[in-house]
C-alpha cells in the first residue's frame, strides 16, 4: 500500500507527540519527586513535601518546556553570536566580530541590517502614532451605549484577526497595484471630482514622497546615522525647556526626574555598545566612561546615596572602571590627541567602503561622545543625587538642556550638510543611487496631474503602504482603549461641563490624562511589533521594494533560514532582543508614572 | 459626556422656556447620534472592504481581474474558479495539514497550559513565585531570541520537513501570556472548593480534574480561540520548517500563490484559496467573539 508523505508526516508526528506526553509525564513525575526529596532532606514537615511534589509536578510541563526550548536554546544563542557558525560547517570562535558588522552597519549584510532597523524605526515612528490615533478614535466611536453598537465593535476588530494571515495581504497586495488598482483609481475619481480636493490629493503624494525620499535617504547613505542623537536629544531638550518655565514644583520635579533617567539610559547605551563593538574608536568616548565613574565615586564616598542607589552606582562605577583601564591599554592614538578631540565638538567616524565616494563631498562627523557623556554625567546627576536642593536641580537640568539642545543641533547640522551634498553625489557617482535622482526630482515640483501612488513599486511608497495595512488592523488597540474609556468616571465630565469646558477641553484635560496608562501600553506593545515585522513584509515585498520594507525580524528570517548563516542571525537576535528587553523595563518602570501623573 | 446638564432645567425657568430648551437638545442629541452611524457606516467600509473585494475577485473571469476597474462584484460570478480549486489534491493536502497541526498543537497547548496554571494559581509550594517570575520574564524575551537556536537544535534532531517542530514545543505549556490570563481567572474561584475536595479525600489531580477544570471552562474556551487563530495564521514557522510542498500548511501554500510567475497574475484563483483559507478562521471568530473582548481586556488591564 502506498502512503502518501503527508499522511507519513502526520503519523509520524502523532507517534512523536504521544511520545512527548509520555516525556512529560515520567518527568513531571520525577521533578515532582525530587521537589519532595529536597524538601525533606532541608527537613520539611510531611505535608511541606506533599505540597512541594504536586506544584512542581503541576508546573513541570513548564518548567521543562523552559529549559528545553528557552534556556537552552538562549545560552546556545548567545554563544553562537560569537562564532561564524554556518549550518553543516564547524563553528570558529570570532569574538564580537558579528556584532561589530551589524551595529557599525559594515559590508553588505551590516548595511542590510542597519536598514532593517531603520525600516523598525520607520513603523515605529510613524505607523505607531498613526495606529494609536486610529485605535483611540475607533474607540471613541464606539464607547457610547447605541443600539447596534456590538456590530460595529465587531467590525472594527474583524481586520486583526484576518491581518496575521496571507489571504487578506494579499488581497491588499492587489488592491494597491499602482495601475489600475482599487485604491488609485477610487482615490483619482475622488480627487478629481472637485478641484480643491485635486489639489490636496497631489500635496499629500508630495508629502509622503518628500518625507519617504528624506527618510531612505538617512538610512541608504550614512548607516552610521547624522542622526543618531537627533531625536532623544530634541525631545529631551524640548521637554526639560518646558518643565523649567515657571515654577518648579515638586510635581515637575518627579517629571523631570524620570525624564532625565531615560534620556541618560538611551544617550549612555548607544554610546557602550557603540564603544564595545567598534574597532577604533573615539578616546573620548573612555575619557567620558571615566568621568562618570569618577563622579560615581565620589558621591558614594560622601555617602550621600540610599543603599539601594549605592549599589548601583559602586557596579557602575567598576564596570566603567574595568572598561576605561582594558582601553586605556590598547590605545594607539596616543593621549594628546585624546585630550585634543575633548575640545571639538564633532569627531570623524569610518565610513563602510563601499561608501568611499561620499567622503569628498561629505566628510563624516559626529558630535564627540565626550559631549554626551558630558551630557549623560549632568543628567545622572541631576537624578540620581537625592539630596540636591530645588534650584541645584533646576540649574543641573537647565545645563543639560543646553547641552542636548547643542547635541540635537549638532546631528541636524550633520543631517543637512548631508542632503546639501545630494546633488554633487548623484553627479560625480555617475550611476546616482536611485533616491537620489528621485529626491530631487520631487522636491522641485508638486506632482502632475496624472501623478499616484505608486504605493508597493516603489520605495518611496512601500513604507506608508504597510503603515495603512497596520492601521486598517488596529482593532486590538481600540479594544484595550474601550475598556479604558470605561473606567473613566463620568462624574469628572459632570464636573467639567459645570464647569463651562468644551468637548475639546474634555478631551485634552479629561479623558487623555485618564486613559494614559492604556495609551502607554498600546505604544510599547506597538513599538514591539513593529520591530518584529514579519508577515505583511514577507507578502507584500518584491525584489525592488525588498531593502526599503524589510524590519528586523524579515532580516533575521533572511539571514538564518535563507541563508544559514546561524552566527550572525543570532547576534541580530541577540541585539533585537536587548532592545525588546530595554522597551519592555521602560514600561514596567514607567508605566506606573503615567498612571499617576493622570 | 452621558449627562447632558440640560436636561433638567432650573426651576426658575418658565415652563415654556424649558420646553425650549428640551427640545433644543433632543433635536442636537439627535443630530449627533446620526452623524455618528453615519461616520461609523463609513469606517465599517473602509474595515470590510478588503474582505469584500477578495470575495468579489474570486468569482471574477481572468479578463475582468485584468482590467482596471471599480467593480467589487463580477458579471456573472464564476463558480468554477472554486471548483478548479477544490478539484486540487494538493489544495486539500494543505487543507489537512492545517487542521491536523492546528488540531494537535491545541490539544496539546490548552491541556498543558490548564494543567500548569493550577500550579501556579491553586496550590501553595516552597519556590512558587520565583518560577512564576521566570515564566513571567519568559514573556520579554523576544520569539526572535530563541528561534535561532531552536532552528539548530530541531536541525540536529532531524526534525527538518516534519510537523513536529510546529506541534511539540505547544505540549510544554507554550505561551506565559495565555498561562498568565488562565491563572488570572482561576484565581477568582473561591478558595472553599479545594478545602471541600481535599476533605472528600480528593488528592490535587482528582481536584484539578473534576472541580477546577470545569469551572474555568469559558476561560479555557478564550484561550483556545486565541491559540487557534494564532495558529491559523502562523506563517513563520511552517514557513521554516516544512520545506516540502507535501507538508505546506493553508498559509505557506496562499502564500505561495504570490510567488506565481505567471503574467498576469490569476487573482481570481488566488483570492478563491484566500477566502477558503479566511473561512474557517472568521468562522471562529463570529461564533467567540466575546471571547476575543474579554480576553483583550483582561491582558490590557494588567498593562
Amino acid at each position: 500500500m502506498d502512503i502518501d508523505t503527508a499522511t507519513a508526516a502526520r503519523l509520524h508526528n502523532l507517534y512523536w507527540s504521544f511520545a512527548t506526553v509520555a516525556f512529560i509525564v515520567v518527568g513531571s513525575l520525577a521533578i515532582g519527586k525530587a521537589a519532595s526529596s529536597v524538601a525533606a532532606w532541608r527537613g520539611g514537615s510531611a505535608a511541606l513535601q506533599r505540597r512541594a511534589f504536586w506544584g512542581y509536578l503541576f508546573a513541570s510541563p513548564w518548567i521543562l518546556g523552559f529549559l528545553i526550548f528557552v534556556v537552552g536554546p538562549a545560552l546556545a544563542s548567545l554563544y553562537y553570536s560569537f562564532t561564524d557558525y554556518r549550518l553543516g560547517r564547524p563553528l570558529e570562535w570570532i569574538g564580537l566580530e558579528n556584532y561589530r558588522v551589524l551595529i557599525e552597519g559594515l559590508g553588505a549584510h551590516g548595511r542590510r541590517f542597519t536598514q532593517a532597523m531603520y525600516n523598525s524605526f520607520y513603523y515605529a515612528l510613524v505607523g505607531v502614532p498613526l495606529q494609536i490615533v486610529t485605535a483611540l478614535g475607533m474607540a471613541m466611536l464606539v464607547s457610547r451605549p447605541m443600539p447596534g453598537i456590538g456590530i460595529f465593535r465587531l467590525i472594527f476588530y474583524l481586520p486583526v484577526i484576518l491581518a496575521g494571515g496571507p489571504a487578506i495581504l494579499l488581497a491588499w497586495r492587489y488592491m494597491l497595484a499602482s495601475n489600475g488598482g482599487f485604491v488609485n483609481i477610487s482615490l483619482s475619481s475622488i480627487a478629481q471630482s472637485l478641484p480643491g480636493l485635486d489639489w490636496l490629493y497631489r500635496s499629500f503624494i508630495f508629502v509622503v514622497e518628500a518625507f519617504n525620499a528624506f527618510y531612505s535617504g538617512i538610512s541608504r547613505g550614512d548607516p552610521v546615522g547624522a542622526f543618531s542623537y537627533l531625536l532623544p536629544s530634541l525631545i529631551g531638550a524640548a521637554v526639560f525647556g518646558y518643565l523649567l518655565r515657571g515654577e518648579f514644583d515638586s510635581g515637575k520635579r518627579e517629571t523631570a526626574a524620570r525624564l532625565a533617567e531615560v534620556i541618560a539610559i538611551v544617550l549612555g547605551l548607544t554610546l557602550l555598545v557603540r564603544g564595545l563593538v567598534a574597532e577604533r574608536i573615539d578616546p573620548a568616548f573612555w575619557l567620558g566612561c571615566a568621568f562618570v565613574a569618577a563622579i560615581s565615586f565620589l558621591l558614594w564616598r560622601r555617602k550621600r546615596l540610599e543603599p539601594r542607589r549605592l549599589g548601583l552606582t559602586f557596579a557602575g562605577t567598576g564596570i566603567l572602571g574595568v572598561l576605561l583601564a582594558v582601553r586605556l591599554v590598547m590605545i594607539e592614538d596616543g593621549h594628546f590627541s585624546a585630550i585634543l578631540r575633548l575640545l571639538t565638538l564633532s569627531s570623524p567616524i569610518a565610513r563602510p567602503g563601499d561608501l568611499d565616494y561620499l567622503e569628498d563631498v561629505f566628510p563624516a562627523l559626529l558630535p564627540s561622545s565626550a559631549w554626551i557623556w558630558g551630557t549623560v554625567a549632568v543628567l545622572a546627576a541631576a537624578t540620581l543625587i537625592p539630596a540636591l536642593e530645588k534650584g541645584q536641580r533646576k540649574t543641573l537640568l537647565g545645563v543639560s538642556t543646553g547641552l542636548l539642545a547643542l547635541l540635537a543641533l549638532g546631528s541636524l547640522l550633520d543631517g543637512f550638510r548631508y542632503f546639501a551634498a545630494f546633488g554633487a553625489i548623484a553627479e560625480t557617482s555617475g550611476s546616482p543611487v536611485f533616491h537620489f535622482a528621485l529626491f530631487r526630482q520631487v522636491a522641485s515640483t508638486l506632482p502632475g496631474l496624472d501623478r499616484v501612488p505608486l504605493w508597493l513599486q516603489n520605495e518611496l511608497w512601500a513604507k506608508p503602504s504597510l503603515v495603512l495595512i497596520t492601521m486598517w488592523s488596529a482593532g486590538t488597540g481600540m479594544l484595550i482603549f474601550l475598556a479604558a474609556l470605561k473606567g473613566v468616571p463620568s462624574s469628572l465630565y459632570e464636573a467639567a461641563q459645570v464647569d463651562g469646558a468644551g468637548p475639546v477641553q474634555r478631551f485634552f484635560r479629561i479623558t487623555l490624562p485618564m486613559i494614559s496608562p492604556a495609551m502607554f501600553y498600546n505604544i510599547v506593545i506597538g513599538l514591539i511589533a513593529a520591530l518584529q515585522t514579519f508577515e505583511a513584509v514577507y507578502i507584500i515585498q518584491t525584489p525592488r521594494t525588498e531593502s526599503s520594507l524589510a524590519s528586523a525580524a524579515y532580516f533575521l528570517y533572511e539571514r538564518t533560514f535563507r541563508q544559514l548563516e546561524i552566527g550572525q542571525g543570532a547576534a541580530a537576535s541577540w541585539i533585537l532582543a536587548l532592545i525588546i528587553v530595554t522597551l519592555t523595563v521602560f514600561q514596567f518602570r514607567y508605566s506606573r508614572w503615567v498612571h499617576y501623573e493622570g | 459626556m452621558k449627562v447632558d446638564a440640560t436636561t433638567r432645567p432650573p426651576a426658575v425657568l418658565s415652563d415654556r422656556t424649558a420646553r425650549g430648551i428640551l427640545a433644543g437638545a433632543a433635536f442636537r442629541r439627535r443630530t449627533v447620534t446620526l452623524l455618528v452611524y453615519a461616520v461609523l457606516v463609513g469606517a465599517s467600509a473602509f474595515f470590510l472592504f478588503p474582505l469584500a473585494w477578495m470575495t468579489g475577485t474570486s468569482l471574477k473571469t481572468i479578463e475582468e481581474v485584468g482590467q482596471p476597474q471599480l467593480k467589487l462584484l463580477p458579471e456573472t460570478p464564476q463558480w468554477s474558479n472554486y471548483g478548479e480549486l477544490l478539484g486540487e489534491s494538493s489544495f486539500w493536502r494543505a487543507y489537512g495539514n492545517s487542521f491536523f497541526t492546528v488540531g494537535l498543537s491545541l490539544l496539546g497547548t490548552v491541556g498543558s497550559i490548564a494543567f500548569v496554571a493550577y500550579a501556579f494559581s491553586r496550590l501553595r509550594w516552597p519556590g512558587r513565585n520565583l518560577v512564576f517570575g521566570l515564566m513571567m520574564g519568559t514573556l520579554m524575551l523576544p520569539v526572535q531570541a530563541t528561534l535561532v537556536p531552536q532552528y539548530v537544535m530541531f536541525y540536529e534532531l532531524g526534525w527538518l520537513r516534519t510537523f513536529n517542530p510546529i506541534t511539540i514545543p505547544g505540549f510544554f505549556a507554550g505561551g506565559a501570556a495565555l498561562v498568565f490570563l488562565l491563572r488570572q481567572f482561576m484565581l477568582t474561584l473561591p478558595r472553599d472548593l479545594d478545602e471541600a475536595a481535599s476533605i472528600d479525600g480528593a488528592n490535587p489531580l482528582q481536584t484539578w480534574w473534576y472541580v477546577i477544570l470545569p469551572l474555568s471552562r469559558p476561560a479555557v474556551a478564550t484561550i483556545t480561540v486565541f491559540l487557534f487563530v494564532a495558529q491559523w495564521n502562523n506563517l513563520i514557522q511552517p514557513l521554516i520548517y516544512l520545506q516540502k510542498a507535501e507538508l505546506y500548511t493553508m498559509p505557506i501554500y496562499v502564500a505561495q500563490k504570490n510567488n506565481l510567475q505567471e503574467s498576469p497574475l490569476p487573482w481570481q484563483e488566488i483570492m478563491a484559496a484566500s477566502v477558503l483559507f479566511v473561512i474557517p478562521v472568521l468562522v471562529v471568530f463570529l461564533l467567540t467573539q466575546r471571547y476575543f473582548i474579554e480576553g483583550i481586556s483582561m491582558t490590557g488591564s494588567k498593562g
